[in-house]
């Protein structure tokens, strides 16, 4: 399935070879001349160092069934090299880890694992790329010879195409997805899994839908614009220029990008188109999959069946059959269709898997089903022959196997212009799991931008996002920090500063939903309110030089206000022009501003200005209230002002609330320095909160579980001991139980204590025997130590010494274990003197005894 | 004492007495002073308090419109009136006085707290419009039904009941009864109603109860069933075609048709009158009904087009006359101060120019859109004029053919009436005519003359009828179509001149603030 083949060319190549051969004898002399320098690499993984002994017998042997399968693949292989004889050979039976042969199909063992990250495909691919490590094939060109079990690729974590794909089309499989194993041929950047000329999935803009403006129907009353009076004339010159320098700017930009493009452009690839590459196939129809699809196991991405990097297909596989493809891939895949039930295209390995004959009209299935009795004799015996199961074990992924994913829990893949970083949960102290550095060059050397996510972190933050350009911070917050923060950023911790921070405004009691901070000025958005205020602007002026030296924040310390400007949405209780829809008060100016919300039908907004005048008239009384006090303008009515009654109400309320409102700013600003305060305690602690339900992580539960664990043992013990029944080798003795005169019953009981006696004299000679054993044997070695001092090594010397530590070692535990065996003994005894006279069959008869 | 306590006058309430009070009452210190100075006017008053002054007459109370809390407690008064302009009163106190009867509250709808405590009622009624009560206080009464205070059911707010010192708190059953008739109450004679004795009053008074219930509930069912069929005839009638959608028409040609009972004896009659009627004439009818009723819909959703652009319309000259005014105000804004705090008087003078031109530039510019707002309005009402009047006489015209086919209906049976009578006639003449036949109807054919009037009178009665009911509907869709556009213009002309007179308004607010500034720079 080549798809550039030189078929022309092949001639003359001929001649050129002997030319050629001499070149490349030179060629080869001065390369053996050139001292290569080899790189540090990790040598090669070895797949044929690996152990296998531990591996079932179904790995290393075929069963019959499998070795009959063997035979009908030889055979098929054989039809199919005679019928297409310029065709790759088939990928059907490679070595596996133990050098047995396999088929490809029975290497598939559908699992379903029980993660429900691991139910859709997404989440299998990501699993599969992340937790695996890429292994190149050793060449390009051909397929593998070996194909390790899935189990084995799990458990040492890398693999190479076929590997994966084999992994991920189980997975898939035992989700319930119709998937399937493509041996076929693909690009270099998609073989080599380089995905330096991608964009980074994270950094793709969402694509937003434009929606259409809806197209006003024009209806039926609708007014007529005015006429316009502009000349068009002028207006076809002005839009003429405007096209023109457009233009230009267009073909500017559009070289640009092509100069780009070019520079970008990969180096055109030599083996193009015959790369041999392994990938899973999607057809549509279970789990709801609407449309089929390939999903490229090393990257995890999903393509379209008609994408360009999928250059052509060989043959494809699931646990139950082997397709080859039949079509024609000089269009890479775009013409290819999946229908497997159409033999013209797909020749199937066993007939009578149970993948249907489909998709095909209904005329024409009589017809089919002559040519299907014809097959029948001739393909009679494979009928019945159906896929043997698979020889892999069960895949099973442990669950922190599964939440480290890469191998040593940390990945890192390069995109274009950027670097994604990737770590399990937990493996960094401050929760970091993924981070994306997006660079300016291509070379990655200038940093544009660094986002880092957290998991996990006690002060709920899930993303920091630091651009270098203009050095602002954003950090990101779940719901659940303390003070409701959502967002915050910032150049600098510093007070005072220009900052921006969001909060979650429902769960605030002031519905503050946003505070946006600069040397002189604090804007803050409210939502939600009942007072129907949502928004507020404070100008603050500069502190006075005394103030400055105080470093208490206090209510006098803080900064001067000048303006404070607040805005109330429409309160629909009110009528409009007493509904106030903002209020300025100059501070320093004494004055207040108000204006009211427009009412129906009107275009102008009542006003209102007070202004403070703390005077004394000519007469020297105190003027409370005077009509120039307040300026007012009220839309519609021609009624002469309010009662002046009304004016000095409404003024000693606003000065009150002027009051509150200052406050309220000074009580703002604490509050910034507060969750400044809390944000570079946490920043320093930077805690991770373990989730109750990790039985792993959760020290505390861990422990706690341990001890109850423990606890649970012990008491099992106990009453294994309680259960052994002391009476029971004397009830044996003794013949039938059911009637036991009062006589027997106490024989019974003295019995037993003296039993328990001789057990407990036994016991104390036993260890006094010991113990003088030992003594004796010290003393011995003692003497002849004594006898042979002078003539001893060293060595005999040291091994006496230690001999005589031992000893006394032992002598000394007898020692103690004989003093407590004979305080214990007579507690043991009065112990079980009472249980015996406990014992319900024993108590009825010796009750009276007493 | 007691001489002294006759000595003191019953009082009416009067203009010095409230005066009195009410500055009493009213705002204190330097708000006080100001208001002195100004005076209070009745109408701000919110809160009146009339106790101690042993008033007999309740008078002059009118002016409080206001007023939402009124305290009359421990004065004479013996009858409840002049009240009824204090419609927005929540909080009513009567209590130690000698009231006898309730009566006057029906205005006070808003009312929530009602007490009458220590007065000499005897019997709770004339409360049906306080459906908003929720404290209720008649305590030291002459109530002696029980019964009577199932007149409370109707209160559903009602949560706070005091009827003690009543002769009715010494039935044994007294408060069994009410817990079980007024289950929403929370407080009887300010103690709460506890879980059990409910409980056992439920149980004890359980069918009565069910029963009370029923009839409510049959009540309610029936009153929504009426208002529903209410509904249906206001709709019909908006579209002129009542009691179409049936024989209705029909039945009322007979209605006042003495004749045609009497002809209803010819011979043949039964035959005739069962094929003319009710099948034809009654399918015309409901015809015509449809008919009206889908024009009605027509016509509604013409006027809810038009409405909707004439709203968009107004809007948008809104939105852009409030842009105008932003732009100004945002342009000028501060420059008054600025002007003032100037030091070169050339310069100020200049801007003040300027700010001059400015403002009378603004008030040209709104003028002028509103100038163009009113032509386009002006032509989309003539368009809606023009199709409204369209459609009416299209469905006058509709209605008038389907009117006609009744009249032929009514004549071809007229004229088969004829026949017939004329028929008998000539029997009876010939003395063929062998049939009974009542006295009075026999009196008919005397002569041909007689026959034929009493024939012709009950047509003529019958196409009376049928142009009665075809220049109804005609009457009212022309009275409807003129109406319709005369509110138009209405609404408009009264949009224009409040628009107008806003800008002017506006103006004038401006250059008033500009002329105070510089008459104050003169005096400096």
């Amino acid at each position: 399935m080549e798809v550039l083949r030189e078929h022309g060319e092949e001639e003359e190549e001929e001649k050129k070879v002997f030319v050629i051969s001499n070149e490349l004898q030179d060629l080869e002399e001065k390369l053996s001349k050139i001292q290569v320098h080899i790189p540090n690499v990790v040598p090669e993984f070895d797949w044929s160092t690996i152990d296998t002994s531990q591996l079932p017998a179904s790995y290393k042997t075929n069963s019959a069934k499998e070795q009959m399968l063997l035979q009908l693949a030889d055979n098929f292989h054989r039809q199919y090299a005679h019928l297409c004889p310029d065709r790759q050979p088939l990928f059907l039976h490679p070595l596996n880890e133990c050098g047995v042969e396999k088929f490809v199909s029975t290497t598939v063992r559908p699992t379903l694992q029980p993660y429900p990250e691991l139910y859709n495909w997404d989440g299998c691919a990501q699993f599969v790329s992340d937790y695996l490590t890429m292994e190149p094939l050793s060449s390009p060109i051909t397929p593998p010879s070996y194909l390790p079990s899935p189990t084995t690729i799990l458990k040492y974590q890398r693999g190479n195409c076929f590997g994966f794909g084999v992994l991920l089309c189980s997975l898939l499989i035992g989700a319930g997805y119709d998937a399937y194993c493509v041996n076929g041929y693909a690009t270099r950047e998609i073989c080599m899994m380089d995905e330096t000329r991608e964009v980074c999935p994270l950094l793709e803009k969402s694509k937003q839908v434009l929606k259409e403006p809806m197209k006003e129907k024009i209806k039926k009353y609708a007014v007529k614009p005015p006429r316009d009076l502009h000349s068009k004339f002028e207006l076809q010159q002005v839009a003429k220029k405007e096209a023109d320098t457009e233009a230009a700017q267009k073909k500017k930009k559009k070289e640009e990008e092509e100069r780009v493009m070019e520079a970008e452009k990969p180096k055109p690839d030599p083996l193009y188109g015959l790369r041999v590459h392994a990938w899973v196939l999607v057809l549509s129809g279970k789990r709801e999959v609407p449309e089929s699809f390939f999903i490229d196991p090393f990257t995890a991405h999903s393509y379209s069946t008609t994408d360009d990097h999928f250059l052509g297909i060989e043959s494809i596989w699931n646990q139950q059959n082997y397709w080859v493809n039949m079509q024609d891939c000089w269009n890479g895949c775009k013409d290819l269709t999946f229908d497997l039930g159409d033999p013209v295209r797909w020749e199937f390995m066993l007939l009578g898997t149970d993948k249907p004959l489909l998709l095909l009209p209904e005329e024409e299935e009589e017809e089919l089903a002559d040519e299907d009795l014809d097959d029948f004799d001739k393909e009679e015996e494979e009928k019945g022959f159906d896929m043997p199961s698979s020889w892999v074990d069960l895949i099973q992924v442990s669950r922190k196997e599964f939440e480290t994913r890469c191998p040593q829990g940390k990945k890192v893949i390069q995109y274009k212009n950027a670097k994604l970083e990737k770590w399990a949960p937990y493996l960094n102290s401050n929760g970091l799991v993924k981070r994306l550095t997006s660079y300016e060059d291509p070379e990655c050397i200038r940093v544009l931008e660094v986002k880092e996510w957290f998991e996990n972190r006690e002060d709920m933050m899930n993303m920091r996002q630091l651009n270098k350009k203009t050095e602002v911070t954003t950090e990101y917050f779940s719901p659940g920090h303390i003070q409701g923060l959502k967002a915050h950023t910032y150049k600098t911790m510093e007070p005072e500063t220009e900052r921006t921070m969001e909060f979650y405004s429902e769960t605030r009691v002031d519905g503050l939903q946003k505070r946006v901070e600069n040397a002189k000025e604090m804007t803050e958005y409210f939502e939600g309110r009942s007072d129907f205020l949502h928004y507020r602007h404070t100008m603050f002026g500069k502190r006075t030089k005394r103030a400055q030296k105080l470093l208490v924040n206090t209510e006098l310390n803080a900064r001067p206000i000048v303006q404070i400007k607040e805005q109330f949405h429409r309160n629909p209780e009110k009528p409009a022009d007493e509904d106030v829809a903002e209020r300025i008060f100059m501070i320093l100016e004494e004055r207040i501003m108000l204006t009211y919300h427009c009412k129906d039908d009107y275009i102008t907004a009542s006003k209102k200005e007070f202004i403070k005048r703390k005077d004394v008239d000519n007469k020297g009384n105190k003027i409370i209230m005077t009509s120039d006090m307040c300026i007012s303008y009220r839309v519609g009515s021609f009624v002469k002002n309010k009662k002046l009654l009304h004016l000095y109400e409404m003024m000693l309320k606003l000065t009150e609330a002027e009051k509150q409102l200052r406050h309220q700013v000074w009580e703002s600003e604490t509050e910034v320095l507060e969750i400044l305060k809390i944000r570079e305690e946490e920043a320093a602690a930077s805690k991770l909160t373990v989730s109750m339900y990790d039985t792993e992580r959760n020290e505390k539960s861990k422990q706690q579980r341990e001890t109850m664990e423990r606890l649970m043992q012990e008491e099992r013990q106990r009453q294994v001991e309680q259960d052994l029944d002391y009476l029971a080798p004397f009830l044996i003795q003794m013949g039938s139980t059911e009637k036991m005169s009062k006589w027997q019953a106490l024989r019974l009981k003295e019995d037993c204590l003296n039993d328990f006696k001789h057990r407990l004299i036994d016991k104390a000679n036993l260890i006094q025997a010991r113990f003088e054993k030992e003594t004796q044997e010290l003393q011995k070695k003692q003497q002849w130590y004594q006898q042979n001092q002078l003539s001893m090594t060293l060595e005999d010397e040291d091994a006496y010494l230690t001999y005589c530590s031992d000893a006394m070692f032992c002598i000394r535990i007898l020692e103690i274990r004989l003093n407590r065996h004979k305080e214990m003994a007579p507690q043991k005894y009065i112990e079980l003197e009472e249980k015996l006279c406990k014992d319900p069959r024993l108590a009825e008869y010796l009750k009276f005894n007493v | 004492m007691s001489r002294l306590y006759d000595t003191i006058e019953p009082n009416v309430i009067d203009e010095k007495m409230l005066q009195k009070a009410v500055e009493e009452q009213g705002p204190q210190e330097e708000l006080g002073q100001i208001a002195k100075r100004e005076g209070i006017d009745y109408k701000d008053v919110i809160e009146l308090q009339l106790d101690f002054r042993n008033i007999l007459k309740v008078d002059n109370l009118w002016q409080f419109v206001n007023l939402t809390k009124l305290q009359l407690d421990n004065n004479i008064i013996e009858k409840i009136e002049a009240l009824d302009s204090l419609v927005h009163l929540i909080w009513l106190d009567l209590s130690f006085n000698n009231i006898e009867v309730i009566e006057g509250l029906e205005a006070l709808v808003k009312l929530q707290d009602l007490s009458l405590y220590n007065n000499r009622i005897s019997k709770i009624e004339n409360l049906d419009t306080l459906q908003e009560l929720q404290v209720f206080s008649i305590g030291n009464n002459n109530l002696t039904a029980l019964e009577n205070v199932v007149y409370l059911r109707k209160f559903k707010n009602l949560r706070t009941l005091n009827l003690t010192g009543n002769p009715v708190c010494e039935n044994e059953q007294y408060s069994m009864f009410i817990a079980a008739h007024l289950p929403d109450l929370v407080y009887l004679d300010f103690r709460l109603v506890d879980e059990n004795t409910r409980e056992l009053a439920d149980i004890k008074y359980q069918y009565v109860i069910d029963e009370l219930k029923q009839g409510e509930a049959q009540a309610l069912a029936k009153l929504v069933e009426e208002q529903a069929k209410q509904k249906e005839l206001e709709h019909h009638k908006a579209a002129y075609v009542e009691y179409l959608n049936g024989p209705f028409l029909f039945e009322s040609l007979y209605v006042e048709d003495t004749e045609a009972a009497r002809l209803a004896y010819l011979p043949g009659m039964a035959d005739l009158l069962e094929t003319y009627p009710s099948s034809k004439f009654v399918l015309i009818c409901e015809n015509l009904f449809a008919y009206g009723l889908k024009e009605h819909e027509k016509r509604q959703a013409e006027v809810s087009t038009f409405y909707e652009c004439l709203q968009e319309a107004i809007q948008d000259s809104q939105k852009q006359g409030t842009k105008i005014i932003l732009d100004f105000e945002n342009d000028n804004q501060g420059l008054l101060d600025v002007i003032q705090n100037m030091s070169s008087f050339e310069i100020a003078e200049s801007k003040l120019v300027k700010y001059n031109e400015d403002i009378s530039q603004v008030s040209d510019t709104l003028m002028t859109l509103e100038m163009q707002t009113v032509d386009q309005l002006e032509e989309i009402i003539k368009d809606f004029e023009r199709n409204i009047a369209d459609q009416v006489s299209t469905f006058i015209e509709n209605v008038q053919g389907m009117m006609a086919q009744c009249r032929d209906l009514e004549n071809h049976h007229h004229e088969k009436l004829l026949e017939i009578a004329i028929n008998t006639l000539e029997k009876i003449v010939k003395s063929e005519f062998d049939e009974e036949m009542p006295d009075d109807v026999r009196l008919l054919f005397v002569d041909k003359d007689t026959i034929v009037n009493a024939v012709n009178a009950s047509h003529d009665i019958h196409l009376l009828k049928i142009d009665n009911r075809e220049d109804d509907i005609v009457t009212k869709a022309n009275s409807w179509s003129s109406s319709v556009i005369e509110e138009v213009h209405k609404n408009e002309l009264n949009r224009n001149r409040n628009r107008v007179r806003e800008i002017n308004q506006y103006s004038d607010h401006l250059q008033e603030e500009l002329d105070n500034m510089e008459s104050l720079e003169q005096m400096e």
